[in-house]
């Protein structure tokens, strides 16, 4: 395999080898070059990811522990709320947090999701401070009384916040302070929902949009540190009790395909209807926005008071309920729906919340829902709806947030129980297709467009064809082996047009190109007879792989002018030949197909 | 349009020299680790108090929860054990007092959730175990609940372990009882009995349970154990006397039943048996000590008796219970004009033959015209008798 040697030569390209610490000139360094080793940038981002994992778990057991004191003092602390908190709880705690996001915390309005993806692309990794204080404050005043909202967006939004502000006391570089913000949200958001290997695929799936070695190692250190703070806290008891969660027999995949068909219908549904509504809410005169989280808490409130309490807040507890059979499969039913328009209220109106907690929620009650009709309707073939609503929330988490991966790993690492991929893979692909279908746009990317901001798609990037070396390059010429003769290479150049250079196989292995011109002066100084391998510096150039991204070949075609493209298992093979203008021409034609 | 410059950002930028990360990184690092400590305790300070207040606001919604438990108000009794489990959702008796709510509300599978959790936690806790069996009793799931009796049987407990798994199986006895599941209720009996001592309360209650699951042995013996510390107990002299009625002990049935009346007058049961008894005592012809003259008199009776039992339980249609009947009353007729007091005396073939046709009718019309009374009653007695000997 190659690429040892191209690899090597790949580097060298790119950072001079350094010497290794462990080797005698390594030891001869001086204390200054070993400190100057510890604290190269990249090893200082990694002690950074864990320090930054440390102050997020910390800000969100803070978080946590702020939502439910919110919780206690606004609406009470027993199970049954006082009719009258129910409803002015919410709306007066609106006004106040209106008048906070409206002149005090202007940027923590939202989920925290994409300011997050802003300061990756945009902002150079910069969030500042007061918007993690801001997002604390309102968030915890928001969900404790009693809007649709969660924590774990909000989480997300504090944790990237820390970081940047830590990135900036550190004095990091551009590329490190980008990067930076995505690493605190993961902590952030492994922090809020105890579920490290999740909040990792969220970031990389929905924030960075690619998978690098250096950034992956960064953002689990942060992830796991922060999850270690926050059980040092709170435990490590999952979010909800688990019930024993399996599959009875083969034909019950058919109803979790129909529970992913519904939930793929569901998350279009709330997805379109965010859309709408918070695109009005946007358009109407600006003194409203004082009033919108008041009557968004107001209209939560009622319909809490009429019999559906349980779709305030982060609800939690009632995932609990639902996954434990403790409803009908008619009331789930409803509060999925009652829910879908209680965090459209909340997250229009402009209340900071996350819409994590609400997606979970819809999607443990609908799956609840259907399984607990089937149980009615399909005795033989179910046990228990718990397995259906932790499907479920997978389903809404892959239909209505478009992060399939994550939907998939955060229902195993939730439930700890593998006997359900199957059902949790039919469920989340039929949820994806459908919403992907009829809702082209990710609600991440409608929300972003419309705040007037063109964030990469990640959906877009995902799913983005990829350019090679090979749809690029030019059929191999011939070629010249080391052994012939300058004659030979001149007899060779007759028969290609200028200023065409030729491609020289070198021995055993290598390449490098001749020029007209150095074949001229050859013969002219009477070398005519000499081999090429004889006279020539044997000083092979880089090469690429039909395979390689067409990026790596502009690593090289500024100063080798032609670049060999090498069959990967026969180095002595040429497949073609690729300059920096067919490279160029390539992106060209590729931006305008 | 790709910018080649921006794709070797590190050969392009210039590091920090070392002097300045000398400078700064190490110093940032120990200040950043130093924040970290301070946050670190500050938040154990917030969790302190956080805790203390949950733990408290837990323990005053659980107490109003148990006051409400005890008084049987259930529905505030659950709402009040969710509210104490919202500051402590972990909390092993928060869980078991809403789970014993739930189960007074008959909300057997929400409480089945708590206690199945609980169970996983600490499937050695015996009135977690006593609850779910009763849930699976009240399910119908006999296998499960028979699991988690005999779980809550040998489990721990945290009271009197010996009274807690004493009442355990007891509970199973009748839930056995109850499900006419008579054999094993005679084996958990029999485990039960070896526990008991000498009192004769519990005694009596043992023989009652034997009774019940129709070990009249055990009964005859449980109750006799009763009397022998205290002589006077009617329950126990009525349960003594009833066992060796159903253990055809006859004569010590009639002077247990006799004393159980005295002692008691109000004791009706016990005055039936004796009835009972009393007539199979008269109504039995193979008694030893009898003349002729009264074993002849005896059998017209009772083949008078059996041919009116006949004949007050007539069988409609077809079948073999209809063809049975139809052969026993052709027996009965056909021998009737040879039942004479004459003829019995000269023939003790005869009294064997009249007795077997009246014996044959009694246990036929016991199975088709249910349980009989008085000297039918008494009649059949002899006939099991007979049919056990």
């Amino acid at each position: 395999m190659l690429p040892d040697r191209q690899s090597d030569l790949l580097i060298d390209e790119i950072e001079p080898a350094r010497p290794s610490f462990f080797s005698r000139s390594g030891f001869k360094r001086s204390r200054g070059a070993v400190l100057e080793s510890v604290f190269r940038e990249d090893r200082l981002f990694l002690i950074l990811s864990v320090f930054i994992g440390i102050f997020s778990g910390l800000s969100v057991v803070c978080f946590r522990f702020a939502i439910n004191w919110a919780r206690i003092y606004l609406l009470g602390s027993g199970a049954v709320l006082s009719p009258v908190r129910l409803v002015l709880a919410p709306t007066l705690t609106g006004l106040v947090i209106a008048v906070l996001v409206i002149h005090v915390f202007p940027l923590a309005r939202g989920s925290g999701v994409n300011q997050t993806k802003a300061a990756l692309y945009i902002y150079n990794g910069y969030i500042p401070l007061r918007t993690a204080v801001g997002k604390f404050i309102t968030s915890a005043l928001a969900i404790g009384s009693g809007q649709s909202l969660g924590p774990e967006d909000p989480s997300l939004q504090i944790g990237a916040s820390l970081a940047s502000a830590i990135g900036r006391t550190m004095n990091l570089s551009r590329d490190r302070m980008r990067l930076i913000a995505p690493v605190g949200a993961a902590a952030g958001l492994a922090a809020a929902f105890n579920a490290p290997i999740s909040a990792v695929l969220f970031v990389i799936e929905e924030v960075i949009g690619r998978w690098t070695a250096g950034i992956l190692g960064s953002v689990v250190l942060s992830a796991v540190s922060s999850v270690v703070v926050m059980r040092w806290f709170l435990g490590s008891e999952s979010l909800f009790r688990i019930p024993p969660v399996q599959l009875q027999q083969p034909s019950e995949l058919v109803a979790y395909g129909i529970l992913g068909v519904l939930g793929g219908l569901a998350s279009v549904a709330f997805a379109s209807g965010i859309g709408t509504l918070r695109a009005k809410c946007r358009q109407l005169p600006g003194w409203t926005q004082y009033f919108q989280p008041a009557i968004a808490g107001l209209l939560i409130g009622c319909i809490a008071r009429l019999g559906a309490p349980q779709i305030m807040g982060a609800g939690y507890e009632y995932m609990d309920r639902a996954m434990h059979g403790q409803f009908t499969w008619q009331m789930l039913a409803l509060l999925a729906g009652l829910k879908i328009i209680a965090t459209l209220l909340s997250f229009s109106s402009g209340t900071p919340g996350g819409m994590f907690a609400p997606t979970l929620f819809i999607g443990a009650m609908l799956g609840a829902s259907i399984g607990g009709a089937e149980h009615i309707f399909l005795p033989h073939l179910t046990i228990s709806p718990g397995t259906y609503a932790l499907v479920g929330m997978g389903v809404l988490f892959a239909g209505f947030l478009r992060a399939p991966m994550t939907s998939v790993f955060m229902v195993l690492e939730v439930s700890g129980n593998y006997s359900i991929i199957l059902p949790v893979l039919i469920a989340n692909t039929f949820a994806y297709l459908i919403s992907r279908t009829l809702q082209p746009i990710a609600i991440f990317d409608v929300l972003t467009r419309q705040d007037g901001l063109d964030l990469p798609s990640m959906e877009e990037q995902r799913e983005e064809g990829i350019l090679r070396v090979e749809d690029a390059m030019r059929p191999a010429p011939d070629v010249v082996d080391a052994e012939e003769t300058f004659d030979r290479a001149r007899q060779r150049f007759a028969a290609i047009p200028p200023p065409e250079e030729l491609v020289v196989r070198l021995d055993p292995t290598g390449w490098c190109t001749l020029t007209r011109d150095a074949v001229e002066t050859m013969i002219n100084e009477g070398k005519g007879a000499m081999t090429l391998n004889s006279v020539l510096a044997t000083q092979p150039i880089p090469f690429l792989h039909p395979d390689h991204p067409l990026e790596t070949a502009l690593r090289f075609t500024d100063r080798v002018p032609l670049v060999p493209v090498v069959n990967r298992a026969n180095f002595r093979k040429l497949e073609g030949i690729i300059s920096q203008r067919d490279v160029l021409v390539r992106y060209r034609e590729f931006g305008e197909g | 349009m790709t910018d080649i410059s921006t794709i070797e950002p590190r050969a392009e930028q210039a590091r920090p020299g070392l002097q300045s990360f000398l400078a700064r990184e190490p110093v940032l690092l120990i200040l950043l680790a130093l924040a970290a400590v301070c946050f670190f305790l500050a938040v154990s300070g917030i969790a302190g108090i956080y805790n203390a207040q949950q733990q408290a606001l837990g323990a005053r919604w659980y107490e109003r929860g148990i006051t409400d438990l005890k008084a049987r108000n259930f529905t505030a009794a659950v709402n009040e054990f969710r509210a104490a489990l919202r500051y402590s959702e972990d909390d092993y008796s928060y869980q078991f007092n809403l789970a014993e709510a739930l189960v007074g509300l008959n909300r057997n599978g929400e409480a089945y959730a708590y206690l199945i959790n609980l169970w996983d936690r600490q499937p050695e806790d015996g009135q977690v175990n006593l609850e779910l069996a009763r849930i699976a009793a009240a399910q119908g799931q006999s296998v499960q609940a028979l699991r988690y009796y005999h779980n809550a049987i040998y489990a721990i407990w945290s009271g009197n372990q010996e009274i807690e798994r004493h009442d355990a199986r007891l509970e199973l006895i009748e839930y056995l009882l109850r499900n006419n599941a008579r054999p094993q209720a005679q084996s958990e009996l029999i485990a039960l009995a070896a526990g008991i001592g000498d009192d004769p309360t519990q005694q009596t209650m043992l023989g009652n349970l034997f009774l019940r699951a129709a070990d009249y042995d055990h009964a005859f013996a449980a109750f006799a154990r009763s009397l022998q510390s205290n002589s006077t107990n009617a329950q126990a002299v009525a349960g003594a006397g009833f066992a060796a009625l159903k253990l055809g002990h006859f004569d010590a049935a009639q002077n247990y039943l006799r004393q159980a009346v005295a002692a008691d007058p109000a004791d009706t049961q016990s005055a039936v048996r004796l009835k009972t008894t009393q007539a199979v005592l008269q109504m039995d012809p193979f008694r030893p000590d009898l003349s002729d003259a009264q074993r002849s008199q005896i059998v017209l009776e009772a083949f008078d008796t059996a041919g009116r039992r006949l004949s007050s339980c007539p069988v409609s249609g077809a079948g073999t219970a209809v063809a049975a009947q139809a052969a026993l009353e052709e027996r009965w007729t056909k021998l009737h004009p040879d039942i004479t007091a004459n003829r019995l005396r000269s023939d003790p073939d005869l009294v064997e033959r009249a007795m077997d046709v009246v014996f044959n009718i009694e246990r036929e019309t016991s199975t088709t015209c249910g349980e009989p009374s008085g000297a039918d009653q008494a009649l059949l007695l002899i006939a099991q008798l007979r049919a056990t000997n």
